[in-house]
């Protein structure tokens, strides 16, 4: 795997083991033992068929309260993750894009960042104002996004492209250390996939100690944005992982040679 | 300033809710009122108490809730005719030209009602009233000299000026309305008249700010204001009391004339701290292309109860109405409204908006009335709540009553909870719980402020919300 220049520390900012969750309240896991491990400045690439629990991870990783971990362990920077509210596990530097962006009536883009930076300063410390307004305008420009964006209600009445947008103007915005993109890709045409891979590697190259855990089901983005390790996760357990070229078999073979060696 | 006066802090004289009162509160009336009271007084005494049998009543057991025996009615100092003469400070007198932007001379004021004044932007006019009584009535100058009148409406009367006789009590909220428009009429000792000439427009509002000064005290104010043809003006009617271990009540009837033409804004902030009652009878009359739209804010008090009835009735007349409450604790709030379009061609559209948290209660009841030969009516009524907690409750009853056949109307009413995929998307971003609540909440609150862009009313109303949401 290729180590970004200048990348001193090579031990894990992400180590995933022995991972087991289920929808909470439901008697079946979902997720059956996940194993992997995230250097600083690596993409990995999750890819897996509908229903193996890819998804399910990256909500897990972020403190979804609709998920029960019921065994395993994550460490992020040597911190237990799963101890964390979802807040903390931000304020941490963890960054989940949403499949679905949710839509927050009344409340502007520009209010809600600011509202997220605040909660980042201690105690009666208050976020300057001026110099938020000028991040903002600052991270837009390096994305080519309208400033007018910033003054719209969060995902009210935004396309499939915008929702997206907005979750990569957030990810500029919060400077994570490992992003988890659930599915970004999906229901996206080829222009819009193109803009959002465009912000992903433009904020890669910004920040090259930036983890990337890419959640798909295509392989289409794989040709945006290069991973360092693919994973193939089926039936809530990673089966195969090796470098880019995974992707590539798999693009021409499918799942379904996969789903044959777990059910057998 | 064209009408000052400041009264010291002299003790407020009570009268039990009884014919004492109502006799004593038109002492020093002219005739034509003193006959209004009295007759205001007969029907309210032959009237029963709203119960919840009835339907309008049905979610507010208004007799239960306000101990009527228990209040005492505010009358102002000395009662009969000049009651406030040689009250007038040399302070206020000296400050004739200076701009109506500072508390001035109110300096003898409670200092919370002192802080929501010094919030407030510039403004055309100022009215001060305190228990019912007002202490202090200023208006621009040089809008004075255009015809402009602000006025204390008991001096109003007095005074014979134009357009009180004729519309008090009588076109708009006559005391045959009801129990309580009945006890107002009777009881009243003071409030606000306002008359905007024709073609004249004020690009500041003017402000009322009221105070209830403690529990056993029934204060009963009316605003009258008249907006002649082509005029425009914006009037913001603020209530504050303290937090108090009784009842105090606010009894207010509010009358709006908006001519030919005529463009008026009126809201109402109702922010009285615990044991305030408001109850309120609001009347909006649009005639012909007049635009007439209001805005009830329902932050404090523990019992709110606001009848609304706007009526359309020239065609091309304009409505909207804009309604936001937030409780907690015990706190209950009750909205009645009504839609009357009497005219064709005319547009009105109401929003109504309602976060509950703790034990509160929102009661939203509102009907849209199509009468017969008002085509082209344009008429919708949307009610939205959001419960924040799983005691907290909303009632929302829309109503439609159509008798033309060519008209759009529809009507609406959501009871939701705090979405969890919100909170959640929220906290994701390092958000922690209290405050991504409170983001939701304001977000959801002020759509309904961000459809009547007057400033300073928003930052005020925002601030407000977002101090009870810190308390909370």
């Amino acid at each position: 795997m290729n180590q970004p220049e200048g990348q001193m520390d090579d031990s894990p900012i992400l180590s995933i083991s022995g991972l087991t969750a289920r929808v909470a309240g439901e008697p079946i896991d979902i997720l059956k033992g996940v194993d992997l491990a995230v250097r600083p400045g690596e993409t990995h690439a999750i890819m897996g068929p509908n229903g193996s629990g890819k998804s399910t991870l990256a909500k897990v990783l972020a403190g979804h309260p609709g998920y029960e971990v019921t065994g395993g362990s994550v460490a992020f920077r040597g911190q237990d993750l799963l101890e964390m509210e979802p807040d903390e596990r931000a304020q941490t530097g963890v960054f989940m894009a949403f499949q679905y962006p949710v839509e927050i009536p009344g409340v502007s883009i520009a209010n809600f960042l600011r509202t997220a930076l605040q909660a980042r300063l201690a105690d009666g410390e208050e976020l300057d104002l001026f110099d938020f307004q000028e991040l903002l305008v600052e991270r837009m420009e390096l994305l080519d996004m309208d400033p007018a964006f910033a003054e719209r209600h969060v995902n009210e009445g935004f396309s499939g492209g915008e929702k997206k947008r907005n979750e990569i103007l957030q990810m500029a915005v919060l400077k994570p250390t490992l992003a988890v993109m659930d599915e970004t890709d999906s229901g996206l045409d080829i222009d819009a996939l193109k803009i959002v891979a465009h912000g992903v590697n433009t904020l890669k190259k910004e920040m090259p100690g930036m983890s990337v855990l890419l959640i798909t089901h295509y392989q289409r983005i794989l040709d945006h944005i290069a991973p360092d390790a693919v994973h193939v996760m089926v039936g809530g357990a990673i089966v195969q992982s090796g470098g880019p070229e995974v992707a590539l078999e798999l693009e021409a073979q499918g799942y379904e040679e996969y789903r044959a060696v777990t059910a057998g | 300033m064209a009408n000052g006066g400041v009264a010291t802090a002299e003790k407020v004289e009570r009268r039990a809710v009884g014919p004492a009162a109502a006799a004593e509160a038109g002492a020093g009336d002219p005739s034509w009122l003193r006959a209004r009271r009295e007759e205001a007084w007969a029907l309210y005494e032959a009237m029963p108490m709203p119960s919840t049998r009835s339907e309008e009543w049905r979610y507010t057991d208004v007799g239960r809730l306000l101990d009527f025996d228990g209040l005492a009615v505010a009358q102002a100092p000395g009662g009969g005719p000049g009651r406030r003469s040689g009250l007038a400070s040399e302070e206020a007198l000296a400050s004739e030209e200076a701009p109506v932007s500072h508390v001035g001379a109110a300096t003898g004021l409670p200092a919370e009602l002192r802080d929501a004044m010094a919030q407030d932007r510039e403004g055309a006019g100022r009215v001060v009233d305190v228990d019912g009584c007002v202490v202090l009535a200023e208006l621009d100058g040089e809008l004075a000299r255009r015809g402009v009148v602000l006025a204390s409406l008991r001096d109003a009367a007095r005074q014979g000026l134009e357009g009180v006789e004729s519309l008090l009590a009588t076109e708009a909220v006559p005391a045959s309305d009801g129990k309580f428009p009945a006890l107002n009429a009777a009881l009243w000792s003071d409030g606000v008249f306002l008359r905007v000439p024709r073609g004249v427009s004020l690009d500041l509002p003017v402000r009322l700010a009221r105070w209830v000064s403690s529990a056993g005290t029934a204060a009963f104010t009316r605003i009258l204001v008249v907006a002649e043809e082509g005029s425009r003006v914006s009037f913001v009617d603020e209530i504050l009391s303290p937090d108090m271990d009784g009842t105090a009540l606010a009894g207010t009837t509010v009358e709006i004339f908006a001519r030919g033409g005529a463009q008026v804004q009126y809201v109402s902030l109702q922010r009285m701290g615990r044991g305030g009652a408001y109850l309120a009878q609001q009347r909006t009359l649009a005639e012909r292309d007049a635009t007439l739209d209001t805005l009830n804010v329902a932050l404090g008090g523990s019992v709110g109860r606001v009848d609304l009835n706007a009526r359309l009735l020239g065609s091309g007349a304009n409505s909207d109405m804009l309604g936001l409450y937030f409780g907690d604790g015990d706190q209950h709030f009750d909205f009645n409204t009504s839609q009357d379009h009497v005219a064709p061609n005319a547009h009105s559209d109401l929003l109504y908006k309602g976060a509950l948290d703790g034990d509160s209660r929102g009661v939203f009841r509102g009907i849209i009335r199509v009468h017969e030969g008002a085509q082209q009516t344009d008429a919708y009524q949307t009610n939205r709540n959001l419960l924040m907690s799983e005691r907290a409750v909303a009632t929302s009853l829309p109503n439609l009553e159509i008798e033309a056949d060519d008209v759009r109307c529809s009507h609406g009413a959501t009871v939701g909870q705090l979405d969890a995929e919100a909170l959640f998307y929220l906290m994701s971003r390092g958000i922690g719980r209290r405050r991504a609540e409170r983001l939701v909440v304001l977000g959801f609150l002020g759509e309904v402020l961000s459809r009547l862009p007057m400033g300073g009313v928003v930052e005020k109303v925002t601030k407000a919300i977002e101090a009870k949401l810190r308390h909370g």
